[in-house]
């Protein structure tokens, strides 16, 4: 056998051996110290960036930002009006029940920095770390709804596991109906909702929402909505297709939240 | 010198590949830089800088040490037959075997992660990636050349 093939066929063995060694004990990560090198070369890149830019935008954004405040303002103090009732109608209900007012246990505020460095999960590394207080299994959220969790941490950024990837899950239930499911991400854009049954009526554009149950979310975090529902067969359970609410595409900031 | 500059591409490569992404997809241009050293060096170069530039993916990746480092030494190992030690190199036969052995890169990682850990995304969603991937870096096969070979046209 030449020389190179020889080669060649070392590698792969060794390659094989060195894999299987780890699928039995713990991974060798020689390298880890590469990421904090990237992150922050994506962090003076992004500040160049908006040091650059921001001007140009603050002038563009300022008028129609003022139009859109005066609009918004009118609106709100309609609305504020209205829901005044409502929330003193809620407030003596909750007291009358003794329920405690939930309160999301807001940690910090995060900048998306770049996508993670492993191109086949979807993931996001974040600014901020253990010296900001974020640990794992923390909850990220938009305005919009859930985000993800964190999976990993360093001391001043953290990796976002996005709801739309293969190994994200989440308890979660139906607004309406309060039936509840467990939502997996797919790889793409859209999420599944997993373990409803055949005669559950489901209908699309029906919101799913966190229900709590897995101790990992907290409760009542909106998730996405129906998007496509299939009965196929004599199958167990529905296929359900959930559309996130908050696109992984927009999101800029997430607000970290523990449970 | 040559290999502050090649330390240098190489990390520039990965900031490249975390800040752009097509259709949701992020593109795979180490396999690029290592298709690029197997053609100009030879086969047991690109074995070793595509091993090593596997090695830095596999640690920034997170997962476990081995699936890139298998797939990458195997595309610098296996570019080199288009520098003229099998096939005679042509800008269509470049952008061919460039989109091959990204195809090659990706399954391999795709598999061993599958086997050895967990699977690291759906069927569907890997054969979306590995071909967009496959058909970003097909086109820059016909600018990357073998030394020694004639500028065609």
């Amino acid at each position: 056998m030449p020389k190179k093939r020889l080669l060649l066929f070392l590698f792969i063995i060794l390659s094989l051996g060195l894999m299987t060694y780890q699928s039995k004990k713990e991974y060798f990560v020689p390298l880890r110290f590469l990421n904090n090198t990237l992150t922050n070369l994506h962090r003076i890149v992004n500040s160049v960036r908006d040091t650059a830019t921001s001007p140009f935008k603050r002038m563009f954004i300022r008028e129609e930002e003022n139009t859109r405040l005066k609009t918004e303002l009118r609106r709100l103090l309609e609305e504020q009006q209205k829901y005044q009732e409502t929330l003193l109608e809620n407030r003596r209900l909750n007291e009358l029940l003794s329920l405690k007012e939930r309160k999301h246990g807001y940690v910090t505020t995060a900048r998306v920095v770049s996508r993670g460095a492993d191109q086949w999960s979807n993931t996001f590394v974040l600014d901020k770390g253990y010296s900001d207080g974020v640990t794992k299994d923390m909850t990220a959220i938009t305005s919009k709804g859930l985000v993800g969790k964190i999976i990993q941490v360093s001391t001043s950024s953290s990796s976002l596991l996005l709801l739309t990837d293969l190994n994200f899950s989440a308890a979660v239930r139906l607004q309406e109906s309060r039936r509840e499911g467990i939502l997996a991400g797919t790889g793409l854009r859209r999420c599944q909702l997993k373990y409803i049954p055949p005669d559950e009526e489901v209908k699309q554009g029906v919101a799913v929402i966190t229900s709590g149950l897995d101790s990992l979310f907290p409760q009542g975090l909106p998730v996405g909505y129906v998007s496509k529902v299939e009965k196929k067969g004599t199958g167990l359970f529905q296929n359900i297709e959930v559309t996130p609410f908050q696109d992984n595409a927009e999101v800029e900031e997430v607000a970290i939240i523990t449970r | 010198m040559t290999y502050i500059l090649w330390i240098g591409i190489i990390l520039f490569t990965f900031f490249i590949e975390e800040r752009i992404s097509i259709f949701n997809v992020a593109p795979n241009f180490t396999a690029l830089l290592v298709y690029y050293a197997g053609i100009r060096k030879g086969a047991l170069e690109g074995l070793f800088l595509g091993s090593v530039i596997g090695a830095v993916e596999d640690s920034l990746s997170g997962a476990f040490l081995g699936s890139n480092l298998l797939s990458k030494g195997i595309v610098g190992y296996f570019s080199s037959l288009m520098s003229g030690s099998f096939f005679r190199w042509t800008p269509l036969l470049g952008a061919i075997g460039i989109g091959v052995l990204t195809l090659v890169d990706n399954s391999i990682v795709f598999a061993t992660r599958s086997f050895f850990d967990r699977m690291p995304t759906g069927i569907k969603a890997a054969a979306l990636k590995i071909v967009i991937q496959s058909l970003i870096n097909a086109p820059l096969g016909l600018f990357l050349r073998p030394k020694d070979t004639q500028k065609t046209g």
